[in-house]
């Protein structure tokens, strides 16, 4: 395991890799289900894992579920998991203004009713969630009244997103010391059933360019979402595995943190994706090279039956 | 492109140089916020600037990213606003332009889906180009919402009824690789006369590159594309006689510098002369195309230049 990367995970080599792991970290969308479709022995590999006394954590940027959601939709799909087990954003958002940012004040947030749930389970008051239609002149727009007791702005997935939210981020942004912070940067959710809409990256890079200013971003492949499970579960960085679908979060994340890396083909990046990385000569790209890869996570079955 | 006066960047410019410089042009480009007017008020001394340019035979246009209106509108602010010798030929808006783009360059045959106001869609309309219907369809959300066939562009500006849905719609019709991306403009911002600031093109169009993984074409300014339109119009422009005249360094004077326009930044709308002296300071040669040739505080700075002209002409 020393050096070379980017290996294909099979034969001995799994259960090699298995032991020298305490925690497993799980990305959702293409690792475990797809929609609402599990993968195929996804179950029984959390259940064996557990069961064989590994920890086992979920880390997503998909912002439009609280915890509970998830844990629910897990157990409907015959995972034996625990709310306090899954990392989303909505969860991590609010964790994050709270003990980073310490926020004293309200968030004008553009995101779902999972992120206000989230952010009052902290004692943060929001204002913005639901849909919000144009009214009046653009005058009239310019000078929309503002909640002074706002101090943040937050950007989540919001398909009530528009031009009138759009402004009123903008406006409470122009206030000096108003925080900007944000979920994530996926170009794309994916929505039950398969399908695919512009991500949460799109809604905070429209509110980035009319703001001229950068948000701070919770989700992968930023660390603070690790710091957030280890600061709770006393995790050992070099005995944990981050599995993922995506090269530039999943993966990313691990090798911000030190943690080994498995990349799985059931999502989004490719083998030769994460190749072209890797021979780029890039240092910035290696992160996104993970050290093993498995055609999905049931390849992982043998070695935990066995 | 250095003044022909020997003035390098930033120099504020009164009196005589700038009678010298009128007499040297003969095409003046104007931008419209910020420099003949702000909302409803035109500058003071605007209207009598322009007018008696185009009363002393000068080739006068304007040249705006805002999108909002057809160019109809315009001319009855032209007038409204005193500025009474213009003509509806002379004003080129970046929605103006998007049109001709499509008719005279793409030809596109097919349907243009638009995010935009409806001064847009009129200029499209206008020039014989179908846009895709904005049905407000009630039943569509965005896990399933058709898609009208035959989208052969999509076309975005300044929409203030932006929902989530047009940005899916958007990206969904740009997976088509034969599909065209255009923007109005990339302006990030509008500012608004009372000094604040709405979101702009630039966010909206910013938004739909992220969904799509595509760079969208630029029409309007800093693009070269709205002067190759007016050279068009008037059957060829000398840029060495032109001289751009705008308040914003990243939009007018770099479409000036891309065009290879002498540049003049008046101090009457978004750009600080401070800006402009940082550009002009700075390491990286390619600030130097937003530093403008002159400065003005304000048009109304041209004024005594044709009071003299006018006594000498006596």
């Amino acid at each position: 395991m020393s050096g070379s990367k980017c290996t294909r995970l099979a034969g001995p080599l799994v259960k090699q890799l298995l032991e020298s792991v305490d925690t497993v970290l799980f990305d959702c969308d293409g690792v475990i289900w797809r929609g609402d479709q599990a993968i195929p022995g996804a179950s029984q590999v959390i259940n064996l894992l557990k069961e064989r006394g590994k920890k086992v954590f979920f880390v997503t940027n998909n912002s439009t579920k609280t915890r509970k959601m998830y844990a629910e939709k897990m157990s409907a799909m015959g995972f034996n998991v625990t709310e306090n087990e899954v990392f989303g954003t909505a969860y991590c958002c609010a964790a994050y203004l709270k003990t980073i940012c310490k926020l004293e004040g309200k968030v004008y947030l553009v995101g779902s009713p999972a992120m206000r749930h989230e952010l009052e389970a902290v004692g943060i008051q929001q204002t913005g969630v639901g849909p919000d239609h144009v009214s009046g002149k653009p005058i009239d727009w310019a000078n929309v009244p503002l909640d002074p007791d706002v101090k943040a702005v937050v950007v989540g997935f919001d398909e009530h997103f528009s031009y009138t939210k759009l402004n009123r981020a903008l406006q409470y942004l122009l206030q000096k010391d108003c925080l900007f912070v944000g979920t994530n940067r996926d170009t794309r959710l994916p929505l039950e059933g398969g399908k695919a809409v512009p991500g949460t990256g799109c809604l905070l890079q429209a509110v980035e360019t009319a703001a001229q200013r950068q948000a701070q971003t919770v989700g992968k492949p930023n660390h603070f979402m690790f710091d957030c499970l280890a600061a709770q579960f006393g995790v050992e960085r070099e005995r944990c595995l981050m599995v993922g679908d995506r090269l530039d979060t999943d993966i990313m994340l691990g090798s911000n943190c030190g943690l080994k890396t498995l990349l799985t083909l059931t999502g989004v990046s490719t083998v030769a994706e994460a190749q072209k990385h890797q021979e780029s000569g890039c240092a910035e790209r290696q992160g996104m090279v993970p050290d093993y890869y498995v055609e999905s996570i049931a390849d992982l079955l043998p070695a935990l039956q066995g | 492109m250095a003044g022909a006066f020997g003035f390098k960047g930033c120099q504020k410019i009164r009196g005589a140089q700038i009678r010298g410089l009128l007499e040297a042009k003969d095409f003046f480009l104007f931008d419209c916020d910020g420099v003949i007017w702000h909302g409803e008020n035109a500058i003071s001394g605007a209207a009598k600037v322009v007018n008696a340019l185009i009363r002393r035979g000068k080739n006068v246009v304007f040249v705006t990213n805002n999108c909002t209106r057809p160019r109809e509108n315009y001319m009855n602010k032209f007038t409204r606003l005193g500025f009474t010798e213009v003509m509806l030929e002379q004003i080129f808006s970046s929605s103006y332009c998007s049109a001709l783009y499509l008719r005279d360059v793409v030809k596109v045959r097919g349907q243009v889906f638009v995010i935009g106001c409806e001064g847009l869609r009129r200029e499209l309309l206008e020039a014989g180009i179908p846009c895709v219907e904005e049905a407000d369809d009630p039943e569509a959300t965005i896990y399933d919402c058709a898609l009208a066939p035959d989208v052969k562009a999509v076309l975005v500006g300044h929409d203030d009824k932006l929902t989530f849905l047009k940005l899916a719609k958007a990206s969904c019709y740009l997976r088509d690789p034969e599909c065209l991306f255009l923007a109005t403009d990339n302006d990030p911002w509008h500012p608004l006369s009372s000094g604040r600031i709405l979101p702009g093109s630039g966010s909206l169009t910013a938004a739909i590159e992220v969904a799509s993984g595509r760079k969208a074409t630029v029409i309007g300014k800093p693009s070269r594309f709205m002067f190759e339109c007016i050279s068009s119009q008037f059957r060829g422009v000398d840029p060495a006689q032109c001289l751009m005249v705008g308040d914003r360094l990243e939009t007018d004077m770099l479409f000036g510098f891309n065009c290879g326009l002498d540049t003049m930044l008046t101090l009457t709308g978004v750009s600080q002369i401070e800006e402009a002296q940082e550009y002009r300071d700075s390491e990286q040669t390619t600030n130097r195309s937003y530093v403008p040739d002159y400065v003005v505080d304000t048009i109304a700075d041209f004024l005594p230049a044709f009071e003299e002209i006018e006594e000498q002409t006596d």
